[in-house]
């Protein structure tokens, strides 16, 4: 998975931004997304991806990785992603 | 979990805005720049709100180095976004050089131009080098409109400059400025965009500023015209949505002045000659890049967009619109 062809993302203080350029609509990120944003980048694999959030956020129950996964699904869902 | 920069609520949906609509303040850089490359055109357009034409380029545009040097900040700042318009762009010496230095560093780069000088081998190298898309001006559907408008323009170069960019597969976006008589075109002038491959169509309100001064009297539409004109767009909305995007802005300038005032947008308008404007529908210039950094002009921006001459401006424009002729005598804030 990576990012889809027309969107760019740049880090900000308070997370990130996510602009897709075709559509020119931008996405404002907070520190979570923009974890997630970076995992993606980086070349995680989709699968692995809420785990990896959940231990780096030091986070004992579920939450991260429900919004990790929902905001992956998200960003299918919006075409800002592409296998 | 991804929120608006200003209200962090984890759990929310993805919220999406336009660069024109994303407040600047909370931005480490802007996220998108429009950058008028030169003044210098080969046409002389009768609604051009920069008076470009022949032997327009401002006597003291960038030199080479200035424009590199600005380019590299603009991509070491991972400004994610930009657009080369003019004047026509494509006339200037380095344009070719300019847009490789930008898409081979990865920058998402629109052109806008009047189509003149799309031949097949141009088209070929903007594709090769790629561009995020070309906007070509099309202000009619037919050869008498545009050619009155396009004063030393040719309608049908143009439209092939057009089927050159689709040959090549270069994303194509149409630009259309409405007059009193061309105005009347619109429906068909959204249906030559889809027919000749365009994925967006822009359009809005042509703007009383640079030669429209001149020429107001004679290519002003009126209200009565615009209420058609818009009802025409609304209906092409519908008929080509999920085919090609029809976009057009129904406000007027005093209200998208009023709300700027409160939400600065995150784009920046570059002159020929480095000087940084607040937005294109206002005379306040915020920098100048022959002396400063973009990274210090962004961060006078947003203080330049609080300074009380602003403000009074959008209400001055409120009692005499014809303010807008004074655009290009620049304030510097």
């Amino acid at each position: 998975m990576k990012l889809a062809k027309y969107v760019k993302f740049r880090e900000e203080k308070f997370g990130g931004v996510l602009f897709e350029t075709r559509s020119e609509k931008v996405y404002t990120l907070n520190p979570t997304a923009t974890a997630v944003v970076r995992e993606i980048q980086s070349g995680s694999a989709e699968a692995d991806i809420p785990a990896r959030l959940k231990q780096r956020f030091n986070d004992e129950g579920k939450a991260i990785e429900q919004e990790a996964a929902a905001f992956i699904a998200e960003l299918r869902q919006k075409g800002l992603v592409e296998d | 979990m991804a929120v608006s920069a200003n209200a962090p609520a984890a759990g929310s949906g993805v919220p999406a805005t336009t660069p024109a609509a994303t407040e600047s303040g909370d931005l480490g850089a802007p996220l998108y720049i429009a950058w008028q490359v030169t003044n210098e055109c080969n046409l002389a357009c009768l609604h051009c709100i920069e008076e470009s034409g022949p032997g327009k380029a401002f006597h003291d545009e960038l030199n080479d180095e200035q424009v590199f040097r600005v380019l590299e900040q603009t991509m070491d700042l991972e400004v994610p976004y930009l657009s080369f318009s003019g004047g026509e762009p494509m006339v200037h010496p380095r344009f070719f050089d300019m847009v490789e230095y930008v898409c081979g560093r990865n920058g998402q780069l629109k052109i806008e131009t009047n189509g003149h000088y799309l031949t097949p081998e141009n088209c070929a190298r903007l594709k090769e080098l790629g561009v995020k898309a070309v906007q070509v001006s099309l202000d009619g559907a037919s050869r008498e409109t545009f050619n009155r408008m396009r004063v030393r323009g040719d309608f049908d170069l143009a439209l092939q400059g057009v089927r050159n960019l689709h040959a090549a597969g270069v994303p194509i976006e149409i630009n259309y400025s409405p007059t009193s008589f061309n105005v009347h075109e619109i429906g068909i002038a959204v249906d030559l965009a889809a027919e000749l491959g365009a994925y967006s169509f822009y359009t809005g309100r042509t703007m009383y500023t640079g030669n429209a001064v001149k020429t107001w009297h004679r290519m002003a539409p009126s209200e009565e015209q615009y209420g058609p004109f818009f009802e025409v767009l609304h209906a092409k909305v519908d008929e080509y949505r999920g085919r090609m995007r029809v976009y057009f802005h129904e406000m007027g300038l005093l209200e998208e002045l009023r709300y700027r005032l409160h939400h600065p947008a995150a784009l920046l308008i570059v002159l020929p000659n480095g000087l940084v404007k607040l937005i294109n529908a206002l005379p306040f210039v915020c920098g100048d890049l022959r002396r400063q950094s973009l990274a210090e002009i962004w961060g006078h921006f947003q203080r330049a967009w609080q300074d009380p001459r602003v403000a009074k401006f959008v209400d001055d424009l409120a009692q005499d619109p014809r303010k807008t002729a004074t655009l290009h005598q620049w304030v510097h804030l």
